[in-house]
């Protein structure tokens, strides 16, 4: 076994440019897939069935097949449809957000359905308007208690944003590929990105551990 | 203030209450006994609509509320409502449970609404413990916030639904004492207890509900001393 560095050192800072790149799709896609998701949790615990169903239907889409499928199917497909092109950094969003929401929703319902329902009905009884009382007092119990499960759904995505690869969004992972093909080395290049994905989930754990106890105070 | 006409509900075929019709007066007190399963929260709960009585009307001032499309908001801003349980609002502070719905319902000013938490939370005894979380407080000191937050509202009648059942028995005079004063100022009340000296002091009448019927009601002295039916009877002899 022979490492050498030095070969693809002039080709670090390519790479490094990728942490933007990847940072910046991943946490817009979280965002999209929060609110999104959140919404969609929403419609499935009220009992109206014209919201209910077609956010169980939408969940079941997006969590029984695969990501990469979807990936694809938004960024090639909806070009042959429609006519229009679809920037990669919109494919991207598009699906890791669509996908994560699927994910999100089902995190939340389950938060919110473990609230005790004496907070609704004490809510209730003070005349709270429902979007407050799920604003500002279920969803608020509701997210102290799913926020590990959230945490993990957060650092799947962060992982699984190498996929954008596959459609040529200039992030980490494809930055890395395009080192190792210049240079006919792949296993520096690979390692280096390797180490930054590993740095950036353990910030993020980190983040979640903190907002956790910052959570906590009440408890 | 309050009425209800042949108020009924049934959950599925199990009938809970059936065709209780009573007027509760501003300013009384009235306690609602019975044993267990009898159906007195549920009455309480159809009071300010928490529960939707499958029959029968429901009277608040001048207004049937029951089976009109009623704002459930505007009988709950003016019934408060105080739980076994107490349900505080667990990620607040004491302040902010007392303050929250006033701003957010009654739209008034944060300052406002903490100088009138304030007030509350010293008339309940509790002015050093408003920074503090609820999980931080003992069982008597949470059914006490949770009383000033139902205050807090201004409320023209206030519910109880066994305030004291779920505290430790050092605990429950000094809640007792808190709704003491509070029937004290005039305020309407309906309270569903266990605790027969608090109903025989303080209440002005005794609802006596069994199978969800409403079997007697009457003055304290009267009901305690001459009860009329025998399920009356028989329940005295079991509690007293
Ligand atoms: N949401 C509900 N769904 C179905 N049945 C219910 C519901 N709430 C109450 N019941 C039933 O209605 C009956 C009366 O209940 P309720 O809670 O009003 O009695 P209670 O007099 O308050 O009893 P306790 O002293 O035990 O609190 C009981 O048989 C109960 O099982
Ligand atoms: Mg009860």
């Amino acid at each position: 076994m022979n490492l050498d560095f030095s070969q693809i050192v002039p080709s670090i800072p390519f790479i490094l440019e990728g942490i933007g790149a990847t940072l910046k799709f991943v946490s817009v896609s979280i965002l999209f897939g929060l609110v999104l998701g959140t919404i969609l949790a929403l419609c499935k615990i009220t009992n109206k069935k014209i919201l209910k169903w077609p956010a169980d239907i939408y969940t079941s889409i997006f969590r029984g097949t695969p990501l990469i499928l979807q990936l694809m199917l938004i960024h090639y497909a909806i070009p042959q449809l429609t006519g229009y092109d679809i920037a990669i950094f919109l494919s991207a969003v598009l699906a890791f957000g669509l996908n994560s929401a699927a994910y999100v929703s089902e995190i939340i319902r389950a938060g919110i359905l473990a609230v005790d329902q004496g907070q609704v009905e004490a809510a209730e009884a003070l005349g709270v308007p429902y979007p407050a009382m799920m604003l500002s007092i279920i969803l608020p119990q509701a997210l102290k208690n799913i926020l590990p499960a959230l945490m993990n759904e957060f650092i799947t995505l962060t992982k699984e944003s190498a996929l954008v690869s596959t459609i040529g969004y200039m992030d980490l992972m494809r930055r890395a590929e395009i080192v190792g093909a210049q240079l006919y080395r792949n296993f520096e290049p690979l390692l280096i990105a390797g180490i930054i994905y590993w740095i950036m989930i353990f910030i993020l754990t980190n983040i979640g551990s903190f907002v956790e106890r910052r959570m906590r105070q009440s408890d | 203030m309050i009425k209800t006409i042949d108020l009924s509900k049934e959950f599925g075929n199990n009938s809970v209450l059936k065709n209780i019709t009573t007027t509760i007066q501003p300013g009384e007190v009235v306690a609602v006994i019975g044993p267990s399963g009898s159906g007195k929260s549920t009455f309480l709960r159809c009071l300010n609509l928490l529960e939707q009585p499958s029959s029968g009307e429901i009277w608040f001032h001048d207004n049937e509320v029951a089976n009109s499309n009623a704002n459930k908001t505007e009988i709950r801003k003016n019934i408060g409502m105080v739980f076994q349980h107490f349900h505080l609002f667990p990620h607040m502070t004491v302040l902010e449970n007392v303050t929250y719905a006033p701003v957010k319902v009654k739209k008034l000013k944060k300052d406002e609404a903490e100088q009138i938490a304030k007030e509350l939370l010293a008339k309940v005894g509790l002015t050093d413990k408003e920074s503090s979380y609820p999980n931080r407080l003992s069982g008597g000191q949470k059914q006490r916030v949770a009383i000033a937050r139902a205050l807090a509202m201004d409320p023209e009648a206030m519910l109880f639904d066994e305030p004291t059942s779920a505290l430790d028995p050092e605990m429950v005079k000094e809640v007792l004492d808190v709704m003491k004063d509070l029937a004290q100022t005039g305020m309407t009340m309906v309270v569903v207890t266990h605790e027969m000296n608090f109903a025989k002091e303080v209440a002005d009448r005794i609802m006596f509900l069994d199978e969800g019927r409403l079997m007697e009601e009457d003055k304290p002295q009267t009901f305690f001393n001459q009860p009329k039916t025998t399920r009356a009877k028989e329940f005295l002899d079991k509690v007293l």
